[in-house]
């Protein structure tokens, strides 16, 4: 198979994935992801085994696909979801314990459910991380989403939030549903400071 | 007192340096000139990169355009014969090689007495004897983060590539499919290149690489893939950030300053970590950690 039929989603949807350092508007079309959901603080030891559990599914799927010929794809960056037990909340307001988290990766719309199902068998069959009967397939269709890179440490996001609130104030727009992000940078190597990550939250007609 | 690592190499690379310049007119083997230098082949290139600031086959394809250039201003000779002497099969050829060094073709520079040669960095020219005043460069003038540390031998499986670094990629494709299908790539999962020969001293076509994957005990090689432990010992370890086809810069700081702290290369290949997913990772945000075995302190 040449390389050119390889599929990138993020070169695909290169609007979608759009990193301005000023807030912007974007329209996030219905799209397919391996999804685990979770509970509590990022990096925490059962977020690294479901973030793992994800990346093994992920790789699994990809690798058994591409052995037996069938259409290539590159496996996607992290995304995330993050989300509150009281929908008014913000995450000043909650310790990350309380944080409700869905991890993310972007994968094609050709990628069939047995797929899914064999890889989870083939890497319970060889003792692994049990979490990956917890991935799942999942569409999102976010539609008119405010979005901006944030630069710099996570705990700073707050920041570029308020920055990303404030520009859908002045376009008539409000947030809602949840809090989206892309991770461009890889935290165990990139120093806080030179982190980059897409920040997006979908918006709606703000309410008179 | 005994000579620092760094006199001792400088002393070393000089004698290759005058070697070099009184054998222009042949090939000479890179076993050829660590020998000459009692540097083991393994590290000789990235040592000599490191101390002269320029890659040895740079530095000889140089010497032998700078001597062709005084060859054209003082001398008739025909432009194909000193092409001949310089290493080039065709006038074409040397032309280009030239041009690209010197700015204008060998006829201009012949006829044009303004056309000056550029003086390189390395500060080592064809009509100067090097003196080891000119190896005195820029031993740590840049802060490099680097550690030293024991590393734990690592079972992998490999797949051998033989050919230019840049089409190392249907290596990695063979062996991580192989490994992916069974579920053998995880969180955990290390992706390692191991060197043997350096793309600046040896010819493309010749360079030796095993792109390497960690593999738990229940993993077994097949046909290509084969199962080897690697690491084991001392590491001089730093990380690069950026393209791959960049990692060569940041070999010669990491040498350079090896032989100021008087640490010395054992010979067995240089790893290198790679800690993104080249995919879906832009070339200036790759980070890559590039170890260099050590021989234990003296």
């Amino acid at each position: 198979m040449s390389s050119a039929d390889k599929i990138d989603l993020f070169r695909l949807h290169k609007d979608q994935y759009a990193a301005s350092k000023k807030p912007q508007l974007i329209e996030a079309d219905r799209a397919k992801y391996l999804t685990i959901d979770g509970r509590g603080a990022p990096g925490s030891q059962t977020f690294s085994a479901k973030v793992g559990a994800l990346y093994s599914v992920a790789y699994t799927i990809k690798m058994t696909r591409k052995f037996s010929g069938g259409r290539d794809y590159t496996i996607c960056k992290l995304e995330a979801q993050y989300w509150f037990d009281n929908e008014s909340q913000s995450f000043a307001d909650i310790p990350p314990e309380q944080w409700n988290w869905k991890m993310m990766i972007r994968t094609p719309d050709f990628v069939e459910d047995d797929e899914l199902r064999s890889a989870v068998e083939k890497l319970l069959e060889k003792g692994k991380e049990p979490e990956v009967q917890n991935v799942r397939f999942e569409y999102l269709s976010e539609g008119q989403c405010v979005q901006m890179l944030h630069l710099g440490p996570y705990d700073s996001e707050h920041e570029t939030v308020f920055q990303m609130q404030a520009f859908a104030q002045q376009q008539g727009l409000q947030f809602y549903g949840r809090h989206h992000e892309i991770y461009l940078s890889d935290p165990r190597r990139v120093p806080p400071e030179r982190l980059k990550t897409i920040l997006r939250h979908p918006v709606k007609a703000a309410a008179h | 007192m005994k000579d620092s690592t760094e006199q001792v190499y400088k002393k070393r690379i000089l004698g290759v340096l005058i070697y070099i310049q009184q054998n222009l007119d042949r090939q000479m083997s890179l076993e050829e000139l660590s020998k000459k230098a009692h540097f083991s082949p393994y590290h000789f290139h990235r040592i000599f990169r490191a101390v002269v600031n320029e890659p040895l086959k740079e530095h000889i394809r140089r010497l032998r355009l700078e001597r062709a250039a005084t060859n054209l201003r003082h001398t008739d000779r025909p432009v194909i014969d000193i092409a001949f002497e310089a290493g080039y099969q065709t006038h074409e050829a040397f032309t280009r090689a030239f041009k690209t060094a010197m700015d204008c073709s060998p006829s201009e520079f012949r006829s044009n007495n303004d056309v000056r040669t550029q003086n390189h960095r390395s500060g080592i020219h064809y009509n100067r004897r090097p003196t080891i005043k000119d190896l005195n460069l820029i031993f740590g003038d840049k802060k490099m983060e680097m550690k030293i540390e024991d590393m734990e031998p690592a079972r992998v499986a490999s797949v051998r590539h033989v050919g230019p670094y840049n089409e190392v990629g249907a290596a990695w494709e063979k062996l991580c499919t192989f490994l992916g299908k069974e579920g053998n790539l995880g969180p955990n999962t290390r992706f390692i290149g191991i060197c043997y020969d350096d793309p600046e001293v040896t010819p493309p076509e010749k360079i030796r690489y095993d792109a390497s994957v960690t593999v738990d005990d229940d993993v077994t090689g097949e046909d290509d893939v084969v199962i080897q432990t690697i690491g084991g010992g001392q590491y001089a370890i730093t990380s690069h950030f950026g393209p791959y086809d960049q990692l060569g810069k940041t070999y010669a700081e990491l040498f350079r300053r090896l032989m100021k702290d008087n640490r010395e290369p054992r010979p067995e290949p240089c790893l290198e970590f790679y800690l993104n997913d080249p995919e879906s990772t832009e070339p200036e945000d790759l980070v890559t950690d590039i170890c260099v075995p050590l021989k234990p302190t003296r």
